[in-house]
């Protein structure tokens, strides 16, 4: 399965294995972990699977727009410590499509929304 | 007017007018998807175009075993018309898939999604398909080869089809909407105004495509029949 992507648990598990190479970690984003800095164009997030083992992630670069907490996200980098550092953030999206109930909205009110965030 | 043109003149039309109202309706009509937003439209492409890729395909699959069977030079024209605007298609669906992923996923391509390589695996056998009936002169020859190459090349969409089960989630493509694999029901998690317009696109696909294949025999038997007659006025 490495060839796709570990998880954090994996990660965790074996730290030596993983120091300074190259990899991709998937799991969802931690609620109440992501620092978002809009000056520096930095964000800073936790990774987890199960809520309590986590890895703090650190990437330098443009959040995705369908980036949120407890979102699915693959991050491709490198284990620095205790820390990952990303060079690329991938979202992944689930297989649910959804409106909005009693409310159609038009593209103007979502790019209006997106700016907002 | 023959029985032919009135009918390559019906699905030209049809389909035309078919994916033009199909547009409006996904655009002008149809809510926006909650957390994807405007993005989620290109699915109304997407979607039919996988749909129809994988049909050619397996027409050419059809054919190929009938011509291996019958050795008729009709069943080896039907192949290769298909093999083709299955390949049109397919090159679409990787299109529109990498138009869908850029802003979705925050990338166009990633080698490591089982489902894309896989999908270019399919588009590259194809291509090998034409490239290895370019290179036969022999025309019995070339059908019979090119009808193991399209049979073995459409083995490849039942493993498009089950690669994410197969790696277990760990692709970018999320599992199917239409049938849960836990369960295997279909019971779709798609709102009805969102999916309402899919299976009225894949019909105006399918029709474009029926269109493209029957003109592109046409030309096919044509071809055939003018060679057939060179080599006789030669001899």
């Amino acid at each position: 399965m490495s060839v796709f992507f570990y998880t954090p648990v994996e990660v965790l598990a074996n730290p030596s294995m993983f120091e300074n190479k190259t990899i991709r970690i998937g799991a969802l984003v931690q609620r109440g972990s992501v620092e978002w800095d809009a000056q520096d164009i930095r964000l800073s997030f936790n990774i987890t699977e199960d809520g309590k083992k986590n890895i703090p992630v650190f990437y330098d670069g443009v959040k995705p727009d369908l980036f949120r907490e407890g979102q699915g996200v693959v991050v491709e980098g490198k284990m620095k410590g205790q820390r990952f550092e990303a060079v690329q953030l991938l979202v992944k999206h689930s297989e649910d499509y959804t409106v909005e109930t009693e409310h159609k909205k038009t593209k103007e009110d979502y790019y209006k929304s997106i700016q907002a965030q | 007017m023959d029985r032919m043109k009135k009918i390559v003149l019906f699905l030209e039309w049809g389909s035309i007018l078919g994916l033009l109202g199909c547009g409006l309706w996904v655009f002008l009509w149809t809510p926006l998807e909650i957390s994807q937003g405007f993005p989620q439209k290109i699915m109304y492409l997407h979607v039919p175009t996988v749909i129809i890729a994988y049909l050619a395909f397996f027409v050419v699959f059809v054919y190929s075993i009938a011509y291996l069977w019958k050795r008729e030079l009709m069943f080896d024209q039907m192949a290769k018309a298909s093999a083709e605007v299955g390949l049109v298609f397919c090159a679409l669906v990787l299109i529109t898939g990498a138009i869908w992923g850029k802003p979705i996923w925050g990338t166009y391509w990633a080698w490591w999604d089982v489902r894309l390589v896989t999908t270019l695996l399919l588009f590259l056998i194809f291509m090998g398909y034409f490239l290895l009936r370019m290179s036969i002169n022999d025309r019995d020859k070339e059908a019979r080869l090119a009808a193991v190459l399209g049979i073995i090349g459409c083995l490849d969409i039942p493993i498009i089809h089950k690669s994410i089960e197969w790696a277990k989630g760990r692709t970018l493509h999320q599992p199917s909407t239409f049938f849960k694999v836990e369960t295997g029901e279909i019971n779709p998690s798609i709102s009805d105004v969102l999916s309402d317009p899919l299976p009225v696109a894949i019909f105006f696909m399918l029709t474009l495509y029926l269109y493209l294949l029957l003109l592109r025999y046409q030309i096919e038997k044509h071809q055939d029949e003018l060679y057939q007659l060179l080599a006789e006025t030669q001899d």
